[in-house]
């Protein structure tokens, strides 16, 4: 072969050959994406990102594990070096000039190592959240690629010929062919569609530093509603989820995972790849909690959801939207607004709510209350205390936005804790009382956006009647809805949680705790706070205002763990081995602390429901009263 | 086999919010179980009704009536032209325009058989199999030929949720109102809403304190502080005593004779 044509022409060849097999594999897979539904891309603004978004926003997910990290750097930076500097070589001048090439060998000398980390990673026994499969096949391609790339190299740089050049071109010839045809099906899927995903992700927002976390609003004239089959979704979610790369970090995240409720999120995105086309290899990683073999057609037009589809309705409905396994994706793979979409088709065009969760909704619909309870009872936990309403005030500078956590007795403590702290610091507030609708977040996280759209509306009809500068609430999910997910529907608020109100008031002087040193406590982080809305500070900053002995559970921040009470997880009720609450309950005893704070009435009830505790469940209105009083 | 639901313009019982009845919702999920039904509803609006094509149904027909004119003229005429085998209708009102006599008004002007409280239906279009409701969760299975009207029981399987697309697919259609209707007689009534009401428990204590009543309700100073401590009986003894206690509170039969 070297005696036909110089192997300074041939191994750059090799590498262009290599790009255009990977093209054509990457064209095919692409093909598949076009069934999705058209979505609006910024090209151009994504083409100029990508680079800041992969070295700064992916490195940081990355990171958290520093090995893959540093895995990732050597083998993905010696890769592409080494392949451009080689294709690059196809002009004459360059592949003439002999200290080019030990450039060249070096650059695959990186990737060889790279190669090897690689391997450690899954030989002699793979990480168990990782995915086997074509997966235990990518180290030998790539040491292939990268050996028979060094070997070649260095003959062209010492200038040998003879009998080894052929060998060490086959090798990296295999390797890198083998690496450029798993493009398609295979792990390197990961880098082409992750790439292009980074330039047309679906929330260009979280990017630029701000929680992009509101759920998309859906056209209720749509002629369907939700996703049925992947031809429902857009374009760049299904090619978001061929970005997955089943590096599992999500799997370990996910709270219904580790209670054994059936879902998997990354079983359930590669359940998306997969129903997207017949020829997808089998799923190698750990299955649904309850093993239930694959199972259902595949194709664009077939459907996911069912008893006997791929996707099981149960996995549907076990997730608590907590949104831990998009935090942890290295690929920013948007799982929560998949489910929620799968979930919209599931109520809106079928009426499938799970069992127990039909009554809920249902009152939610029709008297604006999951439990179906008079709206005029929801100022009766504050019997006794002097409660502004705003129809007698028409106006105040304060909003103070209770939400459904009103109605249950426990939960009323730490709002009357509230309201006192609001009283002593000589806050000017009111509450809606009997016109307070709920924010409709239930019905949205559980699909029914027709619902949600409902009662929105009718909340910004009543909050345009009275004057407010801004809106309390110690309800993270009422604050993600109003916050966030009402400006879509035209009502535009500063919404504040209590307790960045009550640090803001204690800064201010207008609140003065005296420390308590003697308590030991531990804060939980609410997911709609510290994820959806990225406040993990305020709250602290109180504890810390009030000197508690503070000590951090080992899942904490953005990286908490969920309680279980999101996203109509309680309402759906999935069975599963172990119980959320319980689980971090248990994390939380670790800490030794003796009392475990909450900035959350859903948190509060699943947490407070978990049997054989030993630590106490205080909110942090209620700590800070209890700080508040002593002091006179 | 022809299925009628009779809709009413409901009133939700807390909310007051205009609603589809519960026990009509449950009789959708009953007759779209047997299957292809309509709805039938007699009104100035069907609007109020409408819910029902995202619980099961696909499509109403609405007779429209001026305010405060007797339905039941229009809704028997429609019906004696559809000759249904099944009409089901809610039990009793919960407010709004429903009154709860609707289905015994329309069973005698057709003479029909009602057939009341009804939980399941199962059957094809010779005999209909009913089970009844008879309260505290006894029923009777009834067997019917020919047509039947029946109203459904709150302990029907729970209505199906509501599914906005299919409502937003189905169809309303006007058919001809006969105007020949008369006006309701104007009954005094008052409404309001629905407060639960404490319920007394049979047999619970009265006089004394509250403290009394309360041991004596949960049992402290009742039987179990009657009984008889024994520290390490032998077993025939013990077992003498729990045969004694069980014979005591009526879970065994009495003493046998050798015993007496």
């Amino acid at each position: 072969m070297t005696s036909l044509m110089p192997l300074t022409t041939v191994f750059p060849g090799l590498v262009w050959l290599m790009a255009a097999l990977a093209l054509v594999q990457g064209l095919r897979r692409a093909a598949l994406w076009r069934v999705g539904a058209a979505a609006p891309v910024a090209w151009l603004d994504g083409l100029v990102k990508l680079p800041k978004r992969y070295l700064v926003d992916v490195h940081h997910v990355v990171a958290r594990d520093p090995y893959a990290s540093r895995m990732h750097a050597v083998v993905a930076g010696g890769l592409l070096a080494a392949s451009i500097l080689t294709a690059l070589a196809i002009l004459p001048p360059i592949a003439g000039f002999r200290p080019y090439w030990f450039v060249v060998a070096l650059a695959f000398g990186v990737t060889a190592v790279g190669s090897l980390l690689v391997g450690a990673r899954r030989y002699p026994a793979k990480q168990k959240r990782l995915s086997a499969g074509r997966f235990q096949i990518l180290p030998f391609l790539l040491v292939a690629y990268a050996v028979g790339g060094t070997a070649t190299a260095l003959l062209l740089a010492f200038g040998i010929g003879g009998v080894f050049a052929p060998l060490a071109l086959a090798l990296a010839a295999a390797g890198g062919l083998g690496l450029a045809f798993e493009v398609r099906h295979g792990p390197m899927r990961h880098a082409a569609a992750g790439a292009l995903h980074l330039v047309a992700h679906p929330r260009p927002g979280r990017f630029e530093g701000r929680p992009d976390t509101a759920l998309q609003p859906l056209d209720l004239d749509a002629p369907r509603l939700g996703s049925e089959m992947p031809a429902d979704f857009t374009w760049n979610r299904l090619l978001s989820y061929d970005a997955c790369v089943s590096c599992g970090r999500c799997e370990i995240a996910c709270p219904a995972f580790a209670a054994g409720q059936p879902l998997n999120p990354k079983r359930l995105i590669q359940d998306l790849v997969a129903g997207l086309s017949p020829a997808e290899p089998a799923y190698a990683g750990n299955p649904y909690p309850g093993g239930r073999p694959a199972q259902g057609e595949r194709g664009a037009l077939a459907g996911l959801i069912g008893p006997d589809a791929r996707i099981h309705p149960d996995t549907l409905w076990s997730c608590t939207t907590c949104r831990a396994c998009v935090e942890e994706c290295p690929m920013m793979i948007e799982h929560v607004d998949a489910v929620v979409s799968l979930r919209r088709h599931q109520t809106l065009e079928r009426g499938a709510l799970p069992e127990k969760a039909v009554g809920p909704v249902t009152e939610l619909r029709q008297s604006g209350d999951p439990g179906g309870r008079p709206l005029s009872a929801r100022t009766d936990f504050a019997a006794g205390v002097d409660l502004p309403v705003m129809a007698d005030r028409q106006q105040a500078e304060v909003l103070l936005w209770l939400g459904e956590g009103a109605y249950d007795l426990r939960y009323g403590r730490s709002l009357r804790a509230l309201i006192r702290l609001l009283r002593e610091a000589g806050v000017d507030f009111a509450v809606l009382g009997a016109e307070e609708r709920d924010t409709g977040d239930l019905a949205r996280r559980l699909g029914d956006e027709a619902t949600f759209q409902a009662l929105a509306r009718e909340n910004i009809a009543t909050l345009q009647n009275y004057r407010f500068e801004r809106i309390v609430t110690a309800d993270p999910h009422a604050l993600h809805a109003l916050r966030n997910e009402y400006p879509a529907m035209g009502g535009r608020y500063t919404v504040i949680h209590h307790t960045a109100f009550l640090l803001e008031l204690i800064r201010a002087g207008k609140l003065n705790p005296v420390r308590l040193p003697d308590l030991s406590v531990t804060y939980h982080d609410p997911c709609y706070l510290a994820r959806y809305n990225g406040e993990t500070e305020a709250p602290r900053a109180v504890l810390d205002a009030i000197g508690v002995s503070r000590s951090e559970m080992a899942r904490s921040g953005k990286r908490a763990m969920c309680c279980g009470g999101g996203g109509g997880a309680p309402v759906s009720d999935i069975p599963g081995e172990r119980r959320i609450p319980d689980i971090r309950m248990a994390q939380a005893a670790e800490t030794g602390a003796g009392i475990v704070a909450v900035a959350c009435p859903s948190c509060t009830a699943m947490l407070e429901g978990v049997t054989g505790r030993t630590s106490e469940i205080r909110d942090i209105a209620e700590l800070l009263l209890q700080a508040v009083e002593a002091g006179r | 086999m022809t299925i009628v639901v009779l809709l009413s313009a409901g009133r939700h019982p807390v909310s007051g919010a205009p609603v589809l009845p519960r026990m009509e919702a449950q009789a959708i999920r009953i007759a779209a179980s047997l299957g292809e039904a309509v709805g039938l509803h007699a009104g100035p609006d069907a609007e109020a009704v409408r819910e029902a094509l995202g619980l099961g149904l696909t499509r109403i027909e609405h007779i429209a009536l001026p305010e405060g004119l007797d339905p039941v003229p229009a809704l028997s005429a429609r019906l004696a032209a559809l000759a249904p085998d099944l009409v089901l209708a809610g039990r009793r009102s919960q407010g709004g325009a429903e009154s709860g006599v609707v289905p015994y008004a329309l069973a005698e002007a057709l003479d029909l058989l009602l057939i009341p409280d009804v939980v399941a239906v199962s059957g094809g279009a010779d005999t209909l199999t009913l089970d009844q409701s008879l309260g505290r969760g006894a029923l009777r299975r009834v067997s019917v030929r020919g047509p039947v009207l029946a109203t459904v029981h709150p302990d029907a399987a729970a209505p199906h949720a509501y599914a906005f697309g299919k409502a937003r697919r189905g169809a309303v259609e006007l058919v001809g109102a006969a105007a020949t209707g008369v006006d309701v007689p104007q009954a005094i009534v008052e409404e309001r809403p629905y407060r639960r009401r404490p319920k007394l428990v049979k047999g619970a204590p009265t006089g004394g304190s509250a403290a009394e009543r309360l041991k004596a309700a949960t049992g402290e100073g009742g039987s179990a502080a009657k009984g008889r401590l024994l520290v390490e009986p032998d077993p025939e003894e013990a077992a003498r005593e729990i045969l004694a206690h069980l014979r005591q509170i009526g879970v065994l039969a009495g003493p046998t004779k050798s015993n007496s």
